[in-house]
């Protein structure tokens, strides 16, 4: 009584902000919209992250108990959409029994006991976490305890679309009548797999979000690997050689065997196995008996995680004969209780589904042999520029970002590579609690035509696909986080596509590419550039031209006199006056007129002498540039609508004499594009006057030619605020 | 030609970033549920009105922001304007939009609407002789109440750009300047890493942040 309440007077509520390595607002530092997004980051002093370190050392310094502000103990952080029948309570493990533990006796499968939220997925894959020390401590820091430095506070580390995120928790569980309400310890004083949960939960919003999901998704959290799925009877035939590859690159493995019916109880098979329980396997053994015939052994190492000894009918000691040598036998032997040798055969009949989770180099000690070569590319589609859909909408499918692969090597002994892609969807879970619900995604590989080859930059194009069949391709469309597939393919330059399977479904995605030897994977990108004023073509243009030309420019003068008056200047309210007549007398150009914002926007843009007014030879230039930009966008209104599809916006960019890169395209379609994706004539126009005008600024600034310009605030302020 | 003349009237400019004091940037977006037991009476009610316009996808697109801000100015028979153009909520939604989805969400409408709301009440205060307009002898302490204590040459410029043939600048543009004059000052804190005064963009950088404006 007295203890409880000693705690119960420190808890002191709070108001300082904590480290938001997490959530909705977490970016990882490369992200390739960083330009964007840096401009709303928070950039005070006082607002900068603390790390767990920091943070843990202040709290003890303090002997004050963490409370975590941005996952609080409310109901906000166990449910979005349902309410808990039970009022539960959020307590400290110290409040709960008398000698807490974060881990006690090592880390271990006992130490997960499901509780009442529908995450088995989360804690099988916890489980098997447990089978790997070097990868288990680096989720669970092992140097964590409720005695030394505590304070309350804790950190696990999860890998979030190709970043390793840590997270940072308070101590306080939701309880019922004393007891933990969620994932437990086989012994109840230890809480490091309760504390992990919640640390899971967080990372996606709330314990809600996690009921429901599929165990290959949390082992890639863990391990930033890529995982494969298999149906044994439906399996390649070589399924063998993937397992003995696979754990020569030290993948994890894990099988099971599907329950007949849906049951609580655990069944067992007639050879004794225990049905929709998790085994591991462990290794992977092969060779010639040692009496010399011809029959070849090939054996699985099995684990079972609950360490019950192995049943008869399913054991092989075949492993004996596999020995030659006294080391051989050792490293054979197997090592603990509840693992076991099984024939591939008998291993291919009792099991129905295996798991293989690809690890990357990172993941792997320094003296493993043999890794997986992994590129990691991270991409959008965006609506009305880059989410194109499938092969089923030719119009846009060609407007998916494309991804190069290089494949400069056969496999060992083989005429081709082997390739795992995995498209992994993001953030879905996390927006669940508003309602978002994954997307249909897949991707397809094309061999890359001879004329391309070598040519990294170029994108293939709507034609390409519509005369070409793919290479090789994601089984089907599915609704899952991540789709991934292994192919053997000789070795040449491919392009991936990855695609939603509807157009026009917007999520950021991860592209990975595991292959075995050599290869090279990049997006398919171009270098900004935009063509410099052709002076000599002009002139020869005009040339031939002359007498006709002078009579054209005198009848511009005498119209320009006439709108400009007698100040020979034009200003924004004569410039949408000449505009929208203009683009009146032109039926096919629709638009609802040009806005006084834009008009007023192009003179900014145009103005050489500081005036606010276009003079003759301005107006001319954006006369000039109208009338060529016009004939553009007449050649890709294809359907005569008179407007432009946001799609075929890159193309007629690039025909205006504009080369951008993919993030450019996609941010110009999300700000000249309307609601259906379309850009009529004046937005068309405003961009393109827009694109040209701070090509010219950049130029300008440029002055060494480096790429880079350097600006003080006043200078950055004129050019952004007078456009 | 423009840009040697802007240069040649920097050599007297001081550099000096401190003295602008744009609007903290937009907090981080919440679960739902956190911001329904965490907010005040005001803040629901508000949250109703914003689910009410943004519609199902609960993000305000810029034709949406210009049905709001226009229905909303004309209540206001003092606020003298010809109304918001869809090219203007576009920039609007673009420098106001943090997570690049070319929306805005329920945070960002928050604070681009607490944002008009205290430029209005300026507008209305700086507006000297009741115009409807704030003129071009209105305008420095009517920015420097907002925060940007400008000088001379961006001042020229500012008119130039937003106001009329007599140098007035009517609500809608007064509105879509700060906005815009808010964004690039806080972009350019952020971008300058070390605090020096002096930012350095590629091209790339530079296009992203002045495309998408």
């Amino acid at each position: 009584m007295a203890e409880e309440q000693k705690f119960s007077e420190t808890s002191v509520q709070l108001t300082e902000a904590a480290p938001q390595t997490v959530g909705s607002g977490f970016t990882a530092p490369g992200n390739i919209y960083s330009a964007i997004l840096s401009r709303n980051e928070a950039v005070k002093d006082a607002r900068r992250l603390k790390d767990f370190q920091e943070l843990r050392d202040k709290y003890v310094r303090k002997k004050v108990l963490f409370e975590d502000p941005l996952f609080p103990a409310q109901d906000s952080s166990l449910f979005y959409s349902e309410k808990f029948p039970l009022k539960l309570e959020w307590k400290r493990p110290m409040e709960i029994c008398k000698n807490p533990q974060f881990i006690l006796g090592g880390a271990n499968r006992t130490d997960i006991c499901q509780g009442d939220l529908g995450d088995c997925w989360l804690l099988a894959a916890i489980a098997c976490l447990t089978l790997n020390d070097v990868i288990l401590k680096r989720v669970v820091p092992h140097d964590q305890s409720f005695t030394e430095n505590y304070a309350g506070i804790f950190h696990f580390q999860f890998w979030r679309y190709g970043e390793w995120v840590d997270v940072v928790i308070d101590d306080r569980l939701p309880t019922y009548k004393n007891k933990l309400v969620f994932t437990r310890s086989g012994q109840n004083n230890e809480f490091w797999s309760a504390l992990m949960e919640k640390a899971y939960a967080k990372l996606h919003g709330s314990y809600e979000a996690l009921k429901g999901g599929n165990s290959l998704e949390a082992m890639e959290d863990f391990t930033g690997g890529v995982t494969e799925f298999y149906e044994i009877t439906e399996a390649p035939k070589e399924l063998y050689n993937i397992m003995r590859k696979a754990l020569k690159r030290g993948s994890l493995m894990g099988c099971a065997i599907d329950t007949l019916v849906p049951t609580a109880q655990r069944t067992k098979t007639a050879s004794g196995l225990v049905r929709g329980h998790a085994y591991s396997v462990t290794g992977v053994e092969q060779g010639k008996r040692k009496d010399g015939k011809d029959l070849m052994i090939r054996l699985v190492r099995v684990r079972d995680p609950w360490g019950v000894a192995p049943p008869p009918a399913c054991k092989s000691n075949d492993w004996v004969e596999l020995a030659k040598t006294e080391q051989d036998k050792q490293r054979l032997q197997p090592g603990e209780q509840g693992e076991f040798w099984m024939c591939f055969e008998e291993f291919q009949k009792n099991f129905t589904k295996l798991e293989i989770c690809n690890l990357t180099p990172d993941t792997l000690e320094d003296d493993q042999m043999f890794k997986w070569n992994v590129t990691v590319h991270e991409g959008r589609w965006v609506k009305g520029c880059s989410a194109g859909g499938c092969r089923n909408f030719p119009d846009t499918y060609w407007t998916n970002p494309q991804f190069r692969l290089v494949l400069l090597e056969a496999d060992a002994k083989e005429k081709t590579c082997t390739v795992v892609v995995a498209l992994m969807q993001k953030g879905r879970r996390v927006e669940r609690c508003s309602g978002a619900t994954l997307h249909n995604i897949g991707f397809a590989i094309y061999e890359v035509p001879k004329e391309m080859k070598g040519n990294q930059q170029q994108q293939l194009s709507k034609d390409f696909f519509l005369y070409n069949a793919s290479t090789a391709r994601s089984k089907s469309y599915v609704n899952i986080r991540e789709v991934t597939e292994r192919f053997c393919l000789k070795p040449g330059e491919y392009v991936i596509i990855p695609s939603t399977f509807d157009p026009h479904k917007e999520s950021e995605f991860l592209l990975r590419v595991f292959s075995e030897n050599r290869s090279t994977s990049k997006v398919i990108d171009a270098e900004i550039e935009a063509e410099p004023m052709q002076v000599d073509n002009v002139k020869k243009k005009i040339k031939p031209f002359e007498e006709e030309e002078t009579e054209e420019e005198k009848q511009f003068r005498a119209i320009f006199q006439q709108i400009a008056g007698d100040d020979m200047e034009i200003n924004a309210n004569e410039l949408r006056t000449v505009l929208n007549r203009v683009v009146a007398k032109h039926k096919e150009l629709k638009t609802e007129g040009f806005s006084l914002e834009s008009c007023r926007s192009m003179i900014a843009l145009l103005d050489t002498d500081g005036t606010g007014h276009l003079n003759l030879q301005e107006f001319k230039h954006l006369w000039n540039k109208i009338k060529q930009w016009k004939l553009v966008f007449t050649r890709f209104d294809t359907d005569k609508s008179s407007t432009i599809s946001s799609f075929e916006m890159r193309n007629a960019l690039t025909e205006a004499g504009f080369q951008l890169n993919n993030q450019l395209y996609d941010i110009i379609c999300m700000r000249y594009a309307n609601e259906h994706m379309e850009l009529d004539f004046d937005s068309y126009i405003s961009c393109l006057v827009r694109l040209e005008g701070m090509f010219r600024a950049f130029r300008a600034f440029d002055k060494d030619g480096d790429g880079l310009i350097k600006l003080n605030v006043f200078e950055w302020l004129q050019l952004t605020m007078y456009a | 030609m423009f840009m040697t003349k802007i240069i040649k009237g920097l050599v007297d400019v001081v550099s000096n970033i401190d003295q602008f004091v744009p609007s903290d940037p937009p907090p981080p977006k919440r679960p739902l549920a956190y911001a329904s037991h965490n907010e005040t009476d005001e803040e629901r009610q508000f949250r109703k009105v914003f689910q009410q316009l943004a519609g199902d996808d609960m993000e305000v697109s810029p034709k949406e922001l210009m049905t709001i801000l226009n229905k909303i100015i004309s209540k206001h028979g003092d606020l003298k304007t010809d109304g918001f153009s869809i090219e203007s909520c576009r920039s609007m939604v673009a420098v106001m939009d943090s997570d690049s989805t070319g929306k805005l969400g329920f945070e960002e409408f928050n604070y681009l609407w607490n944002n008009i709301k205290r430029w209005q009440a300026i507008y209305k205060k700086y507006d000297a002789d009741q115009s409807g307009v704030i003129g071009s002898d209105e305008l420095p302490g009517a920015f420097k109440a907002a925060g940007f204590p400008l000088n001379d040459q961006l001042f020229q410029l500012i008119v130039r750009r937003y106001s009329d043939e007599m140098g007035n600048m009517d609500f809608d543009n007064y509105i879509g300047c700060l906005v815009r004059l808010d964004a690039m000052c806080r972009a350019f804190k952020t971008l300058d890493k070390d605090n020096n005064g002096t930012i350095k963009v590629d091209i790339q950088e530079w296009l992203q942040l002045t495309m998408y404006s």
